[in-house]
């Protein structure tokens, strides 16, 4: 079997931190308020969540960010790429407004309510060669950027495009909110006294390809898959799928513990989540400690979107060699993990993203300079 | 690209209505858990059972996922009523396969897609790549679509309830099934695997071509 290596080439993203992969970064690194409070999704609640600012129409957002990595790539187009989405709301957000305005379901677009509802909007603008849409929660981007270097790595394919999108929805925040794992203020994952997570949007497309075409190509060194097989929304308690979904992505980026310098968490800043993540890093990383952080205290959680969100922000990092900082936290989780409440500038050659989600499902992924 | 997978097992479940006469209760004696699992879920612990596979990777495939678990949180948002949290827990695509690795243990990688129409052809085309791994794969996919009012929606499909399981992995034999016509009266997202399932011959090898 054929063993190529897949680089993230062209990347662009737009969320409630901004609209450029820039501007993402400066708010990270700026550790800018970017969550908005809102009393329009929960009857007679007040929650944060995460919008994204200035934009019209979310469907015109998601063609544009498309658009954006076409134009930077080194492809006239997509007719020879796989288009690789990750997404756990679909057309979710239009079904809603349909609905709750007809009170029926006799004017819902089938093609326009699935999860397959994002392929179906991008394929009406671009030629793709095929596409497939994963749907595995919280972790469907991340899923969809495993799966494209797993096809490039086989040979099957030289060209995909991953997009991992999610929209506001009233199911998800109201659901969360039936949970009570919702902060009314923006989330503080790892701090000790966190009150929970924000649901946010976001669209976050890469370009992944056979062959590095820029210098500062970033490499899908591993990913690594598992399943909690413990409850459909609390992680297990002593992180045991979070340790296996790590140590796979390590042994397939073919590296150890020693050789990570920057962990972008899961880190939703729930009671479950939180603990749970910490206490599977400080096991796997027991000698060697990376720094650790969770963007989500600028993004938000973008549920399906988050993989893939993050992981641009883990290109940026390799990129610039800055450790993304951790929002202000005053008293840590967990204190055997190395958090930095202040940018550190660090040549890096790995870093890791994990993401996990409803049902046990784990997915970690190595990213890297390449060699 | 063409890659050949060598079909091991199958078993299907169809029905216009929602399929009653299943064995859940000896299969998850655990009242506490049984209660909480969605329609799909029963189904794909059904034919878990009848395929004999609850260890290894899951690939699972479904149009419209849990669109009980769905139609009922809209409800309860438009009634400005409370939504269950267990609703919501329910509601996420790979909702089934969740609680399945839960019941069985099963912790190896377990993957959900939702390609539209195209669900089956595309969860060929996943689990014949992951196959190339070399180990033995099941592909699994269901529609439950027998809810309330769906006759607001639903003009062509007559088999509201499918599910269907294919135990595969890669071969270089030479591919034996060709599907030429479809039952128009299943979901389009799973009538190609459920023709797939009733082409399988026990006393022969079944192979058939996936082109990627």
């Amino acid at each position: 079997m054929k063993t190529n290596r897949a680089y993230i080439n062209n990347s662009s993203c737009i969320s409630c931190a901004g609209n450029s992969n820039e501007e993402l970064f400066v708010a990270i690194c700026e550790k800018k308020e970017t969550i908005d409070i809102d009393t329009t999704y929960v009857k007679n609640s007040s929650v944060a969540i995460g919008k994204i600012k200035n934009f019209i129409d979310f469907d015109e957002c998601l063609i544009s960010e498309c658009k954006k990595v076409l134009k930077t790539s080194n492809l006239d187009d997509f007719s020879s790429t796989l288009l690789v989405v990750g997404s756990s709301v679909g057309g979710m957000n239009k079904t809603e407004e349909i609905f709750f305005k007809d009170k029926s379901y006799k004017n819902i677009n089938k093609k326009e309510h699935p999860i397959d509802a994002i392929a179906h909007k991008l394929k009406q603008v671009f030629e793709f060669y095929d596409d497939i849409s994963f749907s595995t929660a919280c972790t469907s981007s991340a899923n969809a950027l495993g799966y494209a270097k797993e096809v490039i790595e086989k040979g099957i394919y030289k060209n995909v495009l991953v997009v991992g999108v999610d929209a506001l929805s009233y199911t998800t925040v109201c659901g969360f909110h039936a949970l009570s794992v919702l902060s009314c203020k923006p989330c503080t994952p790892f701090e000790a006294n966190s009150e929970g997570m924000n649901v946010a949007e976001a669209i976050a497309v890469l370009l992944v390809q056979d062959k590095p075409t820029k210098p500062n190509a970033v490499e899908i060194c591993g990913v690594g898959y598992s399943c909690d097989a413990h409850h459909m929304t609390q992680p297990h308690p002593e992180g045991l799928g979070a340790i296996s979904a790590m140590q796979n992505a390590l042994t397939n980026a073919k590296i150890t513990t020693k050789d990570i310098e920057y962990i972008n968490a899961h880190g939703t800043g729930t009671t479950a989540n939180d603990t749970s993540e910490l206490i599977a890093i400080a096991t796997l990383f027991n000698k060697h400690k990376p720094y650790v952080s969770s963007t989500k205290s600028t993004t938000g959680h973008t549920l399906g979107a988050a993989g893939a969100i993050e992981a641009i922000i883990c290109t940026m990092a390799l990129k610039k060699g800055v450790i993304p900082p951790s929002k202000d936290i005053s008293k840590l989780k967990n204190e055997e993990i190395k958090i930095s409440n202040v940018v550190v500038e660090k040549n890096l050659n790995y870093v890791l993203s994990n993401s996990f989600a409803f049902g046990g499902n784990n997915t970690s992924l190595v990213f890297g300079i390449p060699k | 690209m063409n890659l050949n997978l060598e079909i091991l097992n199958v078993t299907y479940l169809i029905n216009k209505t929602a399929i009653t006469n299943l064995n859940t209760k000896e299969l998850i004696p655990k009242m506490v858990f049984r209660r909480r699992l969605t329609q799909a879920s029963k189904l794909c612990i059904e034919l878990m059972h009848n395929i004999d596979f609850t260890q290894g990777r899951v690939m699972y495939a479904s149009c419209f996922g849990e669109l009980n678990s769905t139609a009922k949180i809209l409800n309860s948002i438009l009634n400005q009523e409370s939504i269950s949290p267990t609703e919501f827990q329910n509601s996420v695509y790979n909702t089934p396969v969740s609680y399945s690795s839960i019941w069985h243990k099963n912790r190896s990688e377990i993957m959900t897609i939702s390609s539209g129409e195209n669900s089956s052809n595309k969860l060929l085309k996943l689990g014949a790549i992951k196959a190339l791994d070399g180990d033995e794969i099941l592909l699994l996919a269901t529609e439950t679509l027998d809810i309330p009012n769906i006759h607001e929606v639903n003009t062509s499909c007559e088999y509201l309830e499918c599910a269907v399981a294919l135990k595969v992995r890669i071969t270089q034999k030479k591919e034996n099934i060709a599907i030429e016509n479809i039952d128009k009266k299943l979901p389009k997202s799973i009538a190609l695997l459920v023709e797939i399932a009733k082409e399988f011959d026990k006393n022969r090898d079944n192979i058939i071509r996936v082109t990627l």
